[in-house]
Protein backbone atom coordinates (compact mmCIF):
# COMPACT_ATOMS: atom_id res chain seq x y z
CA UNK A 1 0.00 0.00 0.00
CA UNK A 2 1.74 2.67 -0.92
CA UNK A 3 -0.77 5.28 0.21
CA UNK A 4 -0.49 4.68 3.97
CA UNK A 5 1.68 7.22 6.02
CA UNK A 6 4.40 6.46 7.71
CA UNK A 7 3.02 7.99 11.06
CA UNK A 8 -0.34 9.14 11.78
CA UNK A 9 -1.48 10.75 14.84
CA UNK A 10 -5.40 9.90 14.89
CA UNK A 11 -7.48 11.99 17.38
CA UNK A 12 -4.91 11.64 20.28
CA UNK A 13 -5.10 13.34 23.32
CA UNK A 14 -3.15 12.96 26.25
CA UNK A 15 -3.72 13.97 29.69
CA UNK A 16 -0.62 13.59 32.63
CA UNK A 17 -2.45 11.48 35.54
CA UNK A 18 -2.76 14.01 38.30
CA UNK A 19 -2.83 16.51 35.95
CA UNK A 20 -5.83 18.35 35.00
CA UNK A 21 -4.91 19.74 31.79
CA UNK A 22 -4.46 17.97 28.69
CA UNK A 23 -0.78 17.84 27.37
CA UNK A 24 -2.11 16.91 23.61
CA UNK A 25 -5.65 17.85 22.32
CA UNK A 26 -7.57 15.85 20.14
CA UNK A 27 -4.78 16.11 17.46
CA UNK A 28 -4.88 14.12 14.15
CA UNK A 29 -1.83 14.53 12.05
CA UNK A 30 -0.20 12.16 9.15
CA UNK A 31 3.42 11.99 8.47
CA UNK A 32 4.13 10.61 4.51
CA UNK A 33 6.67 8.27 3.88
CA UNK A 34 10.15 10.34 3.17
CA UNK A 35 9.05 13.46 4.75
CA UNK A 36 10.56 16.01 7.32
CA UNK A 37 7.76 17.03 10.08
CA UNK A 38 8.68 19.82 12.33
CA UNK A 39 6.61 20.17 15.23
CA UNK A 40 7.06 24.01 16.61
CA UNK A 41 5.32 25.59 19.46
CA UNK A 42 5.99 27.34 22.65
CA UNK A 43 7.58 25.40 25.87
CA UNK A 44 5.42 22.89 27.41
CA UNK A 45 2.81 22.54 23.84
CA UNK A 46 3.38 18.86 23.81
CA UNK A 47 5.60 18.06 21.50
CA UNK A 48 8.35 15.84 23.47
CA UNK A 49 5.03 14.37 24.69
CA UNK A 50 4.03 13.54 21.21
CA UNK A 51 7.55 12.10 19.76
CA UNK A 52 7.23 9.67 22.91
CA UNK A 53 3.81 8.22 21.82
CA UNK A 54 5.15 7.13 18.75
CA UNK A 55 7.33 5.01 20.19
CA UNK A 56 5.47 4.37 23.06
CA UNK A 57 7.67 5.60 25.76
CA UNK A 58 4.30 7.67 26.62
CA UNK A 59 0.87 6.22 26.25
CA UNK A 60 -2.01 7.96 25.04
CA UNK A 61 -4.89 8.58 26.92
CA UNK A 62 -7.27 8.53 24.20
CA UNK A 63 -7.02 8.20 20.48
CA UNK A 64 -4.50 6.15 17.91
CA UNK A 65 -1.43 6.32 16.84
CA UNK A 66 -0.14 4.12 13.43
CA UNK A 67 3.27 3.38 11.83
CA UNK A 68 3.00 2.26 8.95
CA UNK A 69 -0.74 1.75 9.16
CA UNK A 70 0.18 -0.63 12.08
CA UNK A 71 -1.49 0.57 15.66
CA UNK A 72 1.43 0.66 17.80
CA UNK A 73 -0.01 -0.32 21.05
CA UNK A 74 -0.21 -3.71 19.11
CA UNK A 75 3.31 -4.01 18.88
CA UNK A 76 5.89 -4.87 21.49
CA UNK A 77 7.25 -1.25 22.46
CA UNK A 78 11.24 -2.86 22.70
CA UNK A 79 11.22 -3.98 19.33
CA UNK A 80 9.15 -1.07 18.15
CA UNK A 81 11.80 1.26 19.56
CA UNK A 82 14.46 -0.89 17.80
CA UNK A 83 13.09 0.38 14.92
CA UNK A 84 12.74 3.82 15.47
CA UNK A 85 15.62 6.27 15.58
CA UNK A 86 15.56 8.73 18.17
CA UNK A 87 17.58 11.60 19.48
CA UNK A 88 16.33 12.97 22.64
CA UNK A 89 16.36 16.66 23.92
CA UNK A 90 19.39 16.01 26.24
CA UNK A 91 21.39 14.06 24.03
CA UNK A 92 21.57 11.01 26.56
CA UNK A 93 24.33 9.57 25.38
CA UNK A 94 25.81 6.60 27.37
CA UNK A 95 28.70 8.19 29.60
CA UNK A 96 31.02 4.99 30.48
CA UNK A 97 30.73 3.51 26.56
CA UNK A 98 32.66 5.41 24.27
CA UNK A 99 31.49 7.15 21.51
CA UNK A 100 31.86 4.06 19.05
CA UNK A 101 30.18 2.11 21.61
CA UNK A 102 27.94 4.67 21.85
CA UNK A 103 26.86 4.84 18.03
CA UNK A 104 27.01 0.95 17.92
CA UNK A 105 24.07 0.58 20.57
CA UNK A 106 20.59 -0.04 19.50
CA UNK A 107 22.90 -2.31 16.04
CA UNK A 108 24.44 -4.24 19.33
CA UNK A 109 20.91 -4.41 20.91
CA UNK A 110 19.89 -6.33 17.63
CA UNK A 111 22.28 -9.19 17.60
CA UNK A 112 24.87 -7.80 14.99
CA UNK A 113 27.79 -9.36 14.97
CA UNK A 114 31.38 -7.14 15.77
CA UNK A 115 32.28 -7.01 12.64
CA UNK A 116 28.92 -5.65 10.96
CA UNK A 117 28.75 -3.03 13.92
CA UNK A 118 31.76 -1.71 13.99
CA UNK A 119 31.90 -1.48 9.94
CA UNK A 120 28.46 0.28 10.28
CA UNK A 121 29.96 2.94 13.31
CA UNK A 122 32.68 3.68 9.95
CA UNK A 123 30.30 4.32 7.95
CA UNK A 124 28.44 6.75 10.62
CA UNK A 125 31.46 8.20 11.19
CA UNK A 126 31.73 9.03 7.47
CA UNK A 127 28.13 10.08 6.98
CA UNK A 128 28.32 12.77 10.15
CA UNK A 129 31.74 13.83 9.27
CA UNK A 130 32.94 12.94 13.09
CA UNK A 131 36.96 12.76 13.63
CA UNK A 132 37.86 9.07 13.65
CA UNK A 133 40.10 9.81 16.50
CA UNK A 134 36.73 10.30 18.49
CA UNK A 135 35.87 6.58 17.99
CA UNK A 136 37.17 6.34 21.73
CA UNK A 137 36.49 8.79 23.31
CA UNK A 138 33.77 9.10 26.12
CA UNK A 139 30.97 11.50 25.38
CA UNK A 140 32.58 13.74 28.51
CA UNK A 141 35.75 14.65 26.00
CA UNK A 142 33.04 15.71 23.40
CA UNK A 143 32.05 19.40 22.62
CA UNK A 144 28.23 20.04 22.85
CA UNK A 145 28.25 20.24 18.39
CA UNK A 146 30.05 16.73 18.74
CA UNK A 147 27.73 15.39 20.90
CA UNK A 148 24.65 16.43 19.08
CA UNK A 149 26.34 14.84 15.96
CA UNK A 150 26.98 11.52 18.37
CA UNK A 151 23.32 11.44 19.23
CA UNK A 152 21.98 11.70 15.75
CA UNK A 153 24.42 9.19 14.56
CA UNK A 154 23.32 6.79 17.08
CA UNK A 155 19.69 7.23 16.38
CA UNK A 156 20.55 6.04 12.14
CA UNK A 157 22.97 3.34 13.36
CA UNK A 158 20.26 0.52 12.74
CA UNK A 159 18.98 2.52 9.68
CA UNK A 160 15.95 2.89 10.98
CA UNK A 161 13.00 4.15 8.57
CA UNK A 162 12.12 6.45 11.01
CA UNK A 163 13.74 9.35 13.09
CA UNK A 164 12.13 10.94 16.22
CA UNK A 165 14.55 13.66 16.88
CA UNK A 166 13.37 15.90 20.40
CA UNK A 167 15.51 20.10 19.42
CA UNK A 168 18.93 17.97 18.02
CA UNK A 169 20.19 20.81 17.17
CA UNK A 170 19.42 22.95 20.82
CA UNK A 171 21.88 22.91 22.93
CA UNK A 172 24.60 24.90 20.60
CA UNK A 173 25.86 28.14 19.58
CA UNK A 174 23.86 29.65 16.63
CA UNK A 175 27.41 28.95 13.99
CA UNK A 176 27.44 25.57 14.85
CA UNK A 177 23.60 24.77 14.44
CA UNK A 178 23.84 26.70 11.32
CA UNK A 179 26.55 23.86 10.22
CA UNK A 180 24.76 21.01 11.67
CA UNK A 181 21.70 22.37 10.22
CA UNK A 182 22.72 22.48 6.87
CA UNK A 183 24.54 18.61 7.46
CA UNK A 184 21.38 17.40 8.43
CA UNK A 185 19.97 18.80 5.05
CA UNK A 186 22.50 16.95 3.29
CA UNK A 187 21.99 13.93 5.16
CA UNK A 188 18.74 13.75 4.74
CA UNK A 189 19.14 14.33 0.63
CA UNK A 190 20.91 10.89 0.79
CA UNK A 191 18.74 9.09 2.73
CA UNK A 192 15.63 10.69 2.68
CA UNK A 193 14.08 9.16 6.34
CA UNK A 194 10.48 10.13 7.56
CA UNK A 195 11.45 12.02 10.38
CA UNK A 196 9.35 14.24 13.10
CA UNK A 197 11.94 16.78 14.34
CA UNK A 198 10.66 19.31 17.26
CA UNK A 199 12.18 22.27 16.99
CA UNK A 200 11.40 25.53 18.96
CA UNK A 201 13.24 28.03 16.35
CA UNK A 202 11.03 28.75 13.78
CA UNK A 203 13.87 29.64 10.98
CA UNK A 204 14.50 25.89 11.38
CA UNK A 205 11.34 24.59 11.27
CA UNK A 206 11.21 26.43 7.83
CA UNK A 207 14.95 25.33 6.56
CA UNK A 208 14.22 22.06 7.84
CA UNK A 209 11.04 20.88 7.07
CA UNK A 210 8.62 19.84 3.72
CA UNK A 211 5.27 20.53 6.65
CA UNK A 212 5.57 22.51 9.72
CA UNK A 213 3.08 21.55 12.88
CA UNK A 214 2.08 24.85 14.49
CA UNK A 215 1.20 23.97 18.44
CA UNK A 216 -0.67 25.72 21.06
CA UNK A 217 -0.40 25.23 24.62
CA UNK A 218 -2.35 21.90 25.50
CA UNK A 219 -0.76 20.40 22.55
CA UNK A 220 -3.76 22.08 20.03
CA UNK A 221 -2.55 21.70 16.44
CA UNK A 222 -3.00 25.44 14.69
CA UNK A 223 -1.99 24.83 11.31
CA UNK A 224 -0.13 22.32 9.66
CA UNK A 225 1.07 23.22 6.34
CA UNK A 226 4.16 23.51 3.97
CA UNK A 227 6.32 26.31 5.33
CA UNK A 228 5.00 28.42 2.38
CA UNK A 229 1.96 28.37 2.86
CA UNK A 230 2.08 28.83 6.38
CA UNK A 231 4.20 32.29 6.03
CA UNK A 232 2.06 32.91 3.38
CA UNK A 233 -1.57 32.03 5.00
CA UNK A 234 -1.03 32.24 8.85
CA UNK A 235 -3.98 30.16 9.74
CA UNK A 236 -4.72 32.81 12.79
CA UNK A 237 -3.45 35.48 15.39
CA UNK A 238 -1.31 32.54 17.12
CA UNK A 239 0.38 31.34 13.83
CA UNK A 240 0.95 35.09 13.01
CA UNK A 241 2.51 36.11 16.07
CA UNK A 242 4.49 32.65 16.73
CA UNK A 243 5.76 33.47 12.86
CA UNK A 244 7.23 36.93 14.13
CA UNK A 245 6.84 40.50 12.14
CA UNK A 246 9.52 39.70 9.60
CA UNK A 247 7.47 36.63 7.95
CA UNK A 248 7.67 38.35 4.64
CA UNK A 249 11.56 38.29 5.02
CA UNK A 250 11.48 34.44 6.40
CA UNK A 251 9.45 33.70 3.25
CA UNK A 252 12.39 35.05 0.79
CA UNK A 253 14.78 32.79 2.42
CA UNK A 254 12.40 29.98 1.12
CA UNK A 255 12.27 31.60 -2.88
CA UNK A 256 15.18 30.75 -5.01
CA UNK A 257 16.29 33.34 -7.21
CA UNK A 258 14.98 31.25 -9.79
CA UNK A 259 10.96 31.82 -9.42
CA UNK A 260 11.01 35.23 -9.64
CA UNK A 261 11.13 36.66 -13.28
CA UNK A 262 14.80 38.36 -14.35
CA UNK A 263 14.65 42.18 -16.20
CA UNK A 264 17.18 42.55 -19.00
CA UNK A 265 17.86 45.54 -16.74
CA UNK A 266 19.62 48.60 -17.81
CA UNK A 267 21.67 47.09 -20.23
CA UNK A 268 22.28 47.25 -24.62
CA UNK A 269 24.79 45.16 -26.51
CA UNK A 270 28.43 46.15 -26.89
CA UNK A 271 27.78 47.38 -30.40
CA UNK A 272 25.30 49.95 -29.65
CA UNK A 273 25.46 53.27 -30.00
CA UNK A 274 26.24 55.87 -26.99
CA UNK A 275 23.06 57.42 -27.70
CA UNK A 276 21.76 53.98 -27.61
CA UNK A 277 23.03 53.79 -23.75
CA UNK A 278 21.67 57.03 -22.95
CA UNK A 279 18.34 56.72 -23.80
CA UNK A 280 18.41 52.82 -21.84
CA UNK A 281 19.75 55.01 -18.58
CA UNK A 282 16.71 57.05 -18.82
CA UNK A 283 14.13 54.56 -19.22
CA UNK A 284 15.40 52.72 -16.49
CA UNK A 285 15.92 56.29 -13.98
CA UNK A 286 19.81 54.61 -13.44
CA UNK A 287 23.23 56.10 -14.01
CA UNK A 288 24.79 53.31 -15.35
CA UNK A 289 24.21 50.82 -18.08
CA UNK A 290 25.46 47.17 -18.35
CA UNK A 291 26.42 45.87 -21.46
CA UNK A 292 26.15 41.82 -22.44
CA UNK A 293 25.16 40.10 -25.56
CA UNK A 294 22.59 37.03 -25.23
CA UNK A 295 23.95 35.21 -22.18
CA UNK A 296 27.48 37.00 -21.69
CA UNK A 297 27.79 39.87 -19.32
CA UNK A 298 30.73 42.02 -20.05
CA UNK A 299 30.60 44.43 -17.76
CA UNK A 300 28.90 48.42 -16.92
CA UNK A 301 30.17 51.47 -16.99
CA UNK A 302 29.19 54.57 -15.11
CA UNK A 303 26.97 57.06 -16.90
CA UNK A 304 29.37 59.95 -17.02
CA UNK A 305 31.69 58.27 -18.31
CA UNK A 306 29.87 58.13 -21.57
CA UNK A 307 30.52 62.30 -21.90
CA UNK A 308 32.83 62.45 -24.85
CA UNK A 309 33.21 58.87 -25.62
CA UNK A 310 33.21 58.08 -29.16
CA UNK A 311 31.89 54.35 -28.74
CA UNK A 312 31.08 52.05 -26.27
CA UNK A 313 33.64 49.42 -27.17
CA UNK A 314 36.40 51.94 -25.95
CA UNK A 315 35.33 52.39 -22.71
CA UNK A 316 37.14 50.43 -19.65
CA UNK A 317 34.03 48.25 -18.22
CA UNK A 318 34.03 47.39 -14.62
CA UNK A 319 33.38 44.11 -13.25
CA UNK A 320 29.95 43.54 -11.28
CA UNK A 321 30.57 43.19 -8.08
CA UNK A 322 27.14 42.12 -7.29
CA UNK A 323 26.49 38.89 -8.69
CA UNK A 324 24.79 35.60 -7.65
CA UNK A 325 23.84 32.29 -8.89
CA UNK A 326 20.33 31.25 -9.59
CA UNK A 327 20.06 28.95 -6.56
CA UNK A 328 20.96 31.60 -3.92
CA UNK A 329 17.65 32.47 -2.06
CA UNK A 330 15.82 35.83 -2.34
CA UNK A 331 16.99 36.74 0.90
CA UNK A 332 20.47 36.45 -0.14
CA UNK A 333 19.57 38.22 -3.20
CA UNK A 334 18.56 41.01 -1.06
CA UNK A 335 21.05 41.51 0.64
CA UNK A 336 23.53 41.54 -2.27
CA UNK A 337 20.94 43.97 -4.15
CA UNK A 338 20.74 46.64 -1.15
CA UNK A 339 24.36 47.08 -0.40
CA UNK A 340 25.34 47.10 -4.11
CA UNK A 341 25.84 50.28 -5.72
CA UNK A 342 23.70 49.53 -8.64
CA UNK A 343 20.76 48.58 -6.70
CA UNK A 344 20.40 45.56 -9.03
CA UNK A 345 22.77 42.33 -9.17
CA UNK A 346 23.79 40.00 -12.02
CA UNK A 347 22.73 36.71 -12.31
CA UNK A 348 24.22 33.73 -13.34
CA UNK A 349 23.95 30.43 -13.96
CA UNK A 350 27.15 28.86 -13.67
CA UNK A 351 29.11 31.07 -16.84
CA UNK A 352 25.72 31.95 -18.36
CA UNK A 353 24.37 35.42 -17.74
CA UNK A 354 20.35 35.31 -16.77
CA UNK A 355 19.67 38.81 -16.16
CA UNK A 356 19.41 41.41 -13.98
CA UNK A 357 17.67 41.03 -10.37
CA UNK A 358 16.60 44.52 -8.99
CA UNK A 359 15.39 45.54 -5.47
CA UNK A 360 11.93 46.04 -6.65
CA UNK A 361 11.42 42.65 -8.12
CA UNK A 362 12.66 41.11 -4.52
CA UNK A 363 9.88 44.09 -3.09
CA UNK A 364 7.16 42.64 -4.68
CA UNK A 365 8.06 39.46 -3.34
CA UNK A 366 7.33 40.20 0.02
CA UNK A 367 4.67 41.92 -0.61
CA UNK A 368 2.50 39.12 -1.65
CA UNK B 1 63.86 5.57 70.66
CA UNK B 2 60.33 4.21 72.04
CA UNK B 3 60.69 0.90 70.09
CA UNK B 4 64.05 0.20 72.01
CA UNK B 5 62.22 -0.13 75.21
CA UNK B 6 58.33 -0.90 74.20
CA UNK B 7 58.87 -2.96 71.29
CA UNK B 8 60.83 -6.60 71.34
CA UNK B 9 61.74 -7.00 67.63
CA UNK B 10 63.30 -10.53 68.29
CA UNK B 11 59.76 -11.73 69.09
CA UNK B 12 58.63 -9.76 65.78
CA UNK B 13 61.16 -11.45 64.05
CA UNK B 14 60.10 -14.88 65.66
CA UNK B 15 56.46 -14.62 64.96
CA UNK B 16 56.92 -13.46 60.97
CA UNK B 17 55.36 -16.79 60.04
CA UNK B 18 52.59 -16.78 62.74
CA UNK B 19 52.08 -12.93 61.70
CA UNK B 20 51.71 -13.91 57.60
CA UNK B 21 48.79 -16.97 58.84
CA UNK B 22 47.29 -14.20 61.09
CA UNK B 23 47.53 -12.31 57.98
CA UNK B 24 45.30 -14.87 55.57
CA UNK B 25 42.81 -15.74 58.46
CA UNK B 26 42.02 -11.90 58.95
CA UNK B 27 41.96 -11.39 54.86
CA UNK B 28 39.91 -14.73 54.68
CA UNK B 29 37.16 -13.93 57.16
CA UNK B 30 37.30 -10.25 55.93
CA UNK B 31 36.57 -11.67 51.91
CA UNK B 32 33.80 -14.21 53.06
CA UNK B 33 32.02 -11.25 54.88
CA UNK B 34 32.00 -8.71 52.47
CA UNK B 35 31.04 -11.43 49.64
CA UNK B 36 28.39 -12.75 51.20
CA UNK B 37 27.05 -8.63 52.48
CA UNK B 38 27.12 -8.25 48.29
CA UNK B 39 25.34 -10.94 47.07
CA UNK B 40 22.83 -10.70 50.51
CA UNK B 41 22.80 -6.30 49.76
CA UNK B 42 22.46 -6.93 46.00
CA UNK B 43 19.18 -8.80 46.55
CA UNK B 44 18.11 -6.33 49.26
CA UNK B 45 18.58 -3.37 46.36
CA UNK B 46 17.24 -4.51 43.88
CA UNK B 47 14.14 -5.65 46.06
CA UNK B 48 13.97 -2.24 47.43
CA UNK B 49 14.38 -0.92 44.12
CA UNK B 50 11.96 -2.79 42.36
CA UNK B 51 9.45 -2.48 45.03
CA UNK B 52 10.19 1.22 46.51
CA UNK B 53 8.11 0.80 49.98
CA UNK B 54 10.24 -1.83 51.27
CA UNK B 55 13.58 0.65 50.55
CA UNK B 56 12.78 2.33 54.06
CA UNK B 57 12.09 -0.95 55.95
CA UNK B 58 14.88 -2.38 54.83
CA UNK B 59 17.24 0.85 56.24
CA UNK B 60 15.48 0.57 59.41
CA UNK B 61 16.54 -3.31 60.01
CA UNK B 62 19.75 -3.33 58.77
CA UNK B 63 20.13 0.48 60.28
CA UNK B 64 19.34 -1.37 63.46
CA UNK B 65 21.80 -4.53 62.85
CA UNK B 66 24.32 -1.99 62.57
CA UNK B 67 24.20 -0.20 65.66
CA UNK B 68 24.18 -3.29 67.84
CA UNK B 69 27.49 -3.56 69.44
CA UNK B 70 29.64 -6.38 68.05
CA UNK B 71 30.42 -7.80 71.74
CA UNK B 72 26.10 -8.22 72.61
CA UNK B 73 25.64 -9.40 68.93
CA UNK B 74 27.85 -11.87 69.61
CA UNK B 75 26.55 -12.36 73.01
CA UNK B 76 22.89 -13.08 71.13
CA UNK B 77 24.57 -15.77 68.72
CA UNK B 78 26.35 -18.14 70.50
CA UNK B 79 24.14 -19.49 72.14
CA UNK B 80 22.32 -20.45 68.65
CA UNK B 81 25.43 -21.29 66.52
CA UNK B 82 27.92 -21.66 69.17
CA UNK B 83 31.67 -20.28 68.91
CA UNK B 84 31.97 -20.98 65.29
CA UNK B 85 33.04 -19.26 61.78
CA UNK B 86 29.34 -19.00 61.27
CA UNK B 87 28.89 -17.12 64.31
CA UNK B 88 31.71 -14.97 63.06
CA UNK B 89 30.53 -14.43 59.87
CA UNK B 90 26.77 -13.27 60.20
CA UNK B 91 27.87 -10.49 63.04
CA UNK B 92 30.46 -9.49 60.59
CA UNK B 93 27.95 -9.22 57.19
CA UNK B 94 24.86 -7.95 59.18
CA UNK B 95 27.36 -4.93 60.04
CA UNK B 96 28.25 -4.47 56.07
CA UNK B 97 24.38 -4.47 54.51
CA UNK B 98 23.33 -1.26 55.63
CA UNK B 99 26.34 0.57 53.97
CA UNK B 100 26.59 -1.33 50.87
CA UNK B 101 22.33 -1.16 50.16
CA UNK B 102 22.57 2.62 50.67
CA UNK B 103 25.16 2.87 48.30
CA UNK B 104 23.91 0.59 45.61
CA UNK B 105 20.19 2.36 45.51
CA UNK B 106 21.28 5.59 45.46
CA UNK B 107 24.09 5.14 43.16
CA UNK B 108 21.39 3.51 40.61
CA UNK B 109 18.84 6.24 41.74
CA UNK B 110 21.70 8.72 40.98
CA UNK B 111 21.76 7.33 36.98
CA UNK B 112 20.55 10.56 35.31
CA UNK B 113 17.44 10.68 33.43
CA UNK B 114 18.36 11.26 30.06
CA UNK B 115 20.33 8.43 30.12
CA UNK B 116 17.61 5.93 31.29
CA UNK B 117 15.47 8.07 28.93
CA UNK B 118 17.68 7.48 26.17
CA UNK B 119 18.85 3.82 26.95
CA UNK B 120 14.98 3.01 26.97
CA UNK B 121 14.13 4.92 23.89
CA UNK B 122 16.76 2.35 22.24
CA UNK B 123 14.96 -0.20 22.61
CA UNK B 124 16.54 -1.84 26.36
CA UNK B 125 14.76 -4.15 27.61
CA UNK B 126 14.41 -2.92 31.48
CA UNK B 127 16.86 -5.65 32.47
CA UNK B 128 19.45 -4.69 29.60
CA UNK B 129 18.93 -1.21 31.27
CA UNK B 130 20.29 -1.87 34.37
CA UNK B 131 23.28 -4.27 33.31
CA UNK B 132 24.84 -2.02 31.00
CA UNK B 133 23.73 1.34 31.86
CA UNK B 134 22.59 1.22 35.63
CA UNK B 135 25.05 -0.89 37.26
CA UNK B 136 27.83 0.31 35.50
CA UNK B 137 27.19 3.76 36.13
CA UNK B 138 26.07 3.09 39.60
CA UNK B 139 29.91 1.14 39.75
CA UNK B 140 31.44 4.23 41.64
CA UNK B 141 28.95 4.51 44.37
CA UNK B 142 29.18 0.72 44.75
CA UNK B 143 32.72 0.69 44.57
CA UNK B 144 32.88 3.78 47.57
CA UNK B 145 30.63 1.24 49.49
CA UNK B 146 32.54 -1.81 49.22
CA UNK B 147 35.65 0.00 49.94
CA UNK B 148 33.95 1.20 53.36
CA UNK B 149 32.43 -1.88 54.15
CA UNK B 150 36.06 -3.63 54.16
CA UNK B 151 38.12 -1.36 56.00
CA UNK B 152 34.77 -1.27 58.74
CA UNK B 153 34.98 -5.47 58.81
CA UNK B 154 38.80 -5.73 58.57
CA UNK B 155 38.47 -3.63 62.10
CA UNK B 156 35.98 -5.65 63.25
CA UNK B 157 37.48 -8.95 62.65
CA UNK B 158 39.86 -8.34 65.16
CA UNK B 159 37.15 -8.83 67.97
CA UNK B 160 36.39 -12.42 66.53
CA UNK B 161 39.36 -13.78 68.53
CA UNK B 162 36.56 -13.85 71.34
CA UNK B 163 34.39 -16.40 69.92
CA UNK B 164 37.64 -18.62 68.76
CA UNK B 165 38.43 -17.26 65.35
CA UNK B 166 41.95 -16.49 64.38
CA UNK B 167 43.06 -13.00 62.57
CA UNK B 168 45.49 -10.31 64.25
CA UNK B 169 42.56 -10.19 67.01
CA UNK B 170 44.49 -13.60 68.41
CA UNK B 171 47.97 -11.35 69.05
CA UNK B 172 46.10 -8.39 70.35
CA UNK B 173 43.89 -10.34 72.97
CA UNK B 174 46.86 -12.31 73.71
CA UNK B 175 49.36 -9.47 74.15
CA UNK B 176 46.58 -7.56 76.27
CA UNK B 177 46.53 -10.90 78.55
CA UNK B 178 49.95 -11.06 79.31
CA UNK B 179 50.24 -6.94 79.03
CA UNK B 180 52.22 -7.76 76.36
CA UNK B 181 52.82 -4.44 74.14
CA UNK B 182 54.61 -5.52 71.49
CA UNK B 183 52.36 -8.35 70.88
CA UNK B 184 49.33 -5.94 70.89
CA UNK B 185 50.54 -3.32 68.97
CA UNK B 186 51.55 -5.67 66.62
CA UNK B 187 48.56 -6.85 65.92
CA UNK B 188 46.65 -3.12 65.79
CA UNK B 189 49.10 -2.17 63.20
CA UNK B 190 48.73 -5.10 61.11
CA UNK B 191 44.95 -4.50 61.35
CA UNK B 192 45.39 -1.12 59.87
CA UNK B 193 48.12 -2.08 57.52
CA UNK B 194 45.48 -4.39 55.81
CA UNK B 195 42.83 -1.95 55.58
CA UNK B 196 45.17 0.20 53.72
CA UNK B 197 46.33 -1.93 51.25
CA UNK B 198 42.73 -3.72 50.34
CA UNK B 199 41.78 0.24 50.07
CA UNK B 200 44.00 0.87 47.84
CA UNK B 201 43.48 -2.63 45.94
CA UNK B 202 39.61 -1.56 45.80
CA UNK B 203 40.59 2.04 44.19
CA UNK B 204 42.34 0.41 41.53
CA UNK B 205 39.92 -2.10 40.92
CA UNK B 206 37.50 0.78 40.20
CA UNK B 207 40.03 2.49 38.00
CA UNK B 208 40.09 -0.54 36.00
CA UNK B 209 36.58 -1.20 35.59
CA UNK B 210 35.56 2.31 35.51
CA UNK B 211 37.44 3.70 32.66
CA UNK B 212 35.38 6.56 31.76
CA UNK B 213 35.47 8.22 35.08
CA UNK B 214 39.60 8.09 35.64
CA UNK B 215 39.51 11.74 34.88
CA UNK B 216 36.83 12.74 37.41
CA UNK B 217 39.46 11.49 40.41
CA UNK B 218 37.33 8.45 42.07
N1 LIG C 1 5.77 13.04 33.09
C1 LIG C 1 4.92 14.08 33.17
N2 LIG C 1 4.01 14.17 34.15
C2 LIG C 1 3.16 15.21 34.24
N3 LIG C 1 3.12 16.22 33.37
C3 LIG C 1 4.00 16.20 32.34
C4 LIG C 1 4.93 15.14 32.20
N4 LIG C 1 5.69 15.39 31.10
C5 LIG C 1 5.22 16.54 30.59
N5 LIG C 1 4.22 17.03 31.33
C6 LIG C 1 3.46 18.27 31.06
O1 LIG C 1 2.87 18.14 29.79
C7 LIG C 1 2.99 19.36 29.06
C8 LIG C 1 3.72 19.10 27.76
O2 LIG C 1 5.05 18.73 28.04
P1 LIG C 1 6.12 18.43 26.92
O3 LIG C 1 7.34 18.01 27.60
O4 LIG C 1 5.53 17.51 25.92
O5 LIG C 1 6.31 19.88 26.29
P2 LIG C 1 7.33 20.39 25.18
O6 LIG C 1 6.51 21.01 24.13
O7 LIG C 1 8.23 19.29 24.79
O8 LIG C 1 8.13 21.52 25.98
P3 LIG C 1 9.64 21.99 25.81
O9 LIG C 1 9.68 22.86 24.60
O10 LIG C 1 9.88 22.77 27.08
O11 LIG C 1 10.49 20.77 25.72
C9 LIG C 1 3.69 20.34 29.97
O12 LIG C 1 2.71 21.12 30.60
C10 LIG C 1 4.37 19.47 30.99
O13 LIG C 1 4.48 20.12 32.22
MG1 LIG D 1 10.29 18.98 25.00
Amino acid sequence: MPNVPAIEFRQVEKIYPGSSAAAVTDLSLEVAEGETVALIGPSGCGKTTLLKMVNRLIEPTAGMIRVFGNDVRSSNPVELRRGIGYVIQQVGLLPHRTVAQNIGTVPELLGWDDRRVWARVDELFDLIQLDPELRDRYPSDLSGGQRQRVGVARALAADPPIMLMDEPFGAVDPIVRKALQQQFLEVQKRLGKTTVLVTHDIDEAITLADRVAILNLGGILEQFDPPMAILRDPANAFVMSFLGHDRGLKRLSLLPISSVKLVKGPAVSRSASIEEAREMMERWGVDWIALADGDVLHGWVPGEELDGASDLASLALRRFESWLTSDASLLDALDVVVSSRTSAAAVFDGDRYLGMLSAETIGREIVT
Amino acid sequence: MIADGVIDLGWVFDHLGDMWEASVEHAVLTGIAVSCGLVLSVLLSLIALRWRRTYTPITWVTGILYTIPSLALFTFLVPVFGLSLLTAEIALVSYTLLILIRNIVSGIDGVPDDVLEASSGMGMTARQQLLRVQVPLALPAIIAGIRIAAVTTIGLVTVTVLIGQGGYGVFILRGIRRQFLTEALVGTLLSVALAVVVDLLLVGVGRLAMPWARRAGT
